[in-house]
């Protein structure tokens, strides 16, 4: 029974990862109608910057998140101001082939700088977690998590509850009625990517705490953003927030149901996706358009 | 450009790609007219108020607005400029409440008033009062127009044009649409109006311009365009 209820932990806890990546991921998505390649190199770019200010600065990995944020805000900010903005209303080909590209640069990019080595964040506090029982929730895992719930408040309440927030809603309803009342597409634009990058930065910063980080250890996140969204549905933060946790859960009880091992995690997940498809195509809680 | 013009179109020609919907468009309206835009299907009316607000590429021609030259701006700019455009069909922001597109319409504002002025608009919807926390896509067609109108307003605007209010409302509910229209027109504010129901329009309209094929076939005060042979044969089918 512990044992259940460890896995049941664990899975939340790894979900946590999973909405803070795809957060950003759904935004761009929604909105912006880009499934964004390059989301997995953003969130290694934020990953990289974590481990540079702890390595370097000895900063706890926690108090360097909004250094991410901003960073990549800045970043995503041009990256569609400068790049994808020119490719905004061309077919999905076109803005896959250019995020991909942009994937690739970035990752050769931080290649370049940071090398291929394994770099991980161990604050002192890596090791340890709080035992209720004989359940362990490791600290690493539940400030993850923790941010992670945060991020989606605060996505929530840009979109609900501020002016920038229902621009943003607004174009992502309906372009052409947003800019007759006066809404600057190309800035909205920027923003609503500039968004996401620091999202994807701040999931990068907690992804070094709990695993090593590569140039190309950002791609797999990518993957499991558009699983994730598929998931729990496009068009509402909530709708990500449970499309998270449910992929980290799937994937840690799948792994340790009898007769399948940790190599199953991807395979299971994944089979319950195309099961989302099939059965209810708008996703958990996605909305009906 | 005729002196004292709130609206000037000059030789207008755009469109979609390479074949124009409008050709050599000439428009003028003045400050607190009200002017309606008739003609059948397909004529161009929509297009000709895309071009005005920015949303269709001009290929030739000028549109002066007050004493600016907007022809070229971005829409956020022409909306900025006080020339407001209610699209056909409402084009409302069905998933956010109805108090949220109205402050949208209010988007580029940076004055104090914006509160004041919701509540002063609601005056003219008084059916809406009561509907401001409800998401937009739920309300009846003649409410949604009327949000849609009312976010027009929101922007304060010196001329709104607005497209095809009467479009798929009930009779009795285009009247209603209508009135307000024309009041709005006698608080002060030009209306440009393009509208299939050429009965309505040039009722409450001052004057009148008929568009056939992209080009201005006609114009003139609305009793005369009303009692015109060709006008009354073509659109009023008598």
């Amino acid at each position: 029974m512990s044992q259940f209820t460890q896995q049941i932990i664990l899975g939340l806890l790894l979900g946590g990862i999973y909405v803070a990546v795809a957060l950003g991921f759904s935004l761009v998505w929604g909105i912006l109608n880009i499934v964004n390649l390059a989301h997995g190199a953003l969130v290694i770019v934020g990953a990289y910057i974590t481990w540079l200010l702890f390595d370097r600065l000895h900063v706890d990995p926690f108090l360097s998140l909004p250094v991410d944020a901003l960073a990549l805000f800045v970043l995503g900010y041009a990256l569609q101001r400068g790049v994808i903005n020119r490719v905004i209303r061309a077919p999905l080909l076109f803005t896959f082939l250019l995020t991909f590209g942009i994937n690739l640069v970035i990752v050769s990019l931080v290649l370049l700088i940071f090398t291929a080595d394994f770099r991980s964040v161990t604050p002192s506090y890596s090791g340890n977690g709080l035992h209720l029982g004989s359940v362990t929730i490791p600290y690493i895992r539940l400030g993850g998590l923790a941010v992670a719930l945060l991020l989606a408040g605060i996505l929530w309440a840009i979109l609900n509850r501020t002016r920038i927030g229902a621009a943003i809603l607004a174009v992502g309803a309906d372009r052409d009625a947003a800019q007759l009342v006066g809404i600057d597409l190309r800035h909205i634009y920027a923003l609503t990517f500039a968004i996401g990058a620091a999202f994807a930065g701040v999931a990068g910063g907690i992804i070094s705490t709990s695993q090593s980080i590569t140039p190309t250890a950002g791609d797999p996140y990518t993957l499991q953003s558009f699983a994730v969204v598929i998931l729990g549905g496009l068009g509402r933060v909530s709708a990500t927030v449970v499309g998270g946790l449910a992929f980290g859960l799937i994937e840690v009880l799948g792994q340790s149901a009898p007769g399948l091992g940790s190599g199953y995690a991807g395979a299971i997940a994944f089979v319950v996706l195309v099961i989302v498809l099939v059965v209810r195509p708008r996703g958990l809680l996605g909305r009906l358009a | 450009m005729t002196v004292g013009s709130l609206l000037q179109v000059d030789k207008l020609t755009a469109g979609f790609g390479l074949t124009p919907v409008l050709f050599d468009v000439d428009l003028e309206l003045q400050p607190g007219e009200l002017v309606a835009v008739i003609g059948a299907n397909g004529a161009g009316k929509s297009t000709l108020l895309g071009a005005l607000s920015g949303l269709v590429r001009l290929e030739r021609g000028s549109v002066h607005f007050g004493d600016r030259r907007i022809s070229g701006l971005r829409p956020e700019m022409i909306v900025a400029s006080g020339l407001v455009h209610v699209p056909q069909g409402r084009r409302l922001f069905s998933t956010m409440t109805v108090q949220r597109n109205l402050l949208l319409g209010a988007y580029r504002r940076r004055d104090g008033r914006v509160q004041q002025d919701l509540q002063r608009i609601l005056q003219y919807f008084p059916a809406l009062a009561d509907k401001l926390d409800r998401d937009a896509g739920t309300l009846s067609g003649g409410e949604q127009q009327m949000v849609a109108i009312g976010r027009g307003l929101m922007a304060r605007p010196r001329l709104l044009m607005i497209d095809e209010p009467s479009l798929g409302l009930a009779p009795k509910v285009v009247d209603r649409v209508m009135e307000i229209v024309k009041t709005i027109n006698q608080d002060g504010t030009a209306v440009l109006l393009v509208e299939q129901d050429v009965v309505l329009a040039l009722e409450i309209a001052n004057r009148g311009y008929v568009l056939e094929n992209g080009r201005i076939a006609m114009s003139g005060a609305a009793a005369d365009l009303r009692r015109d042979p060709a006008v009354r044969k073509a659109y009023l089918g008598v």
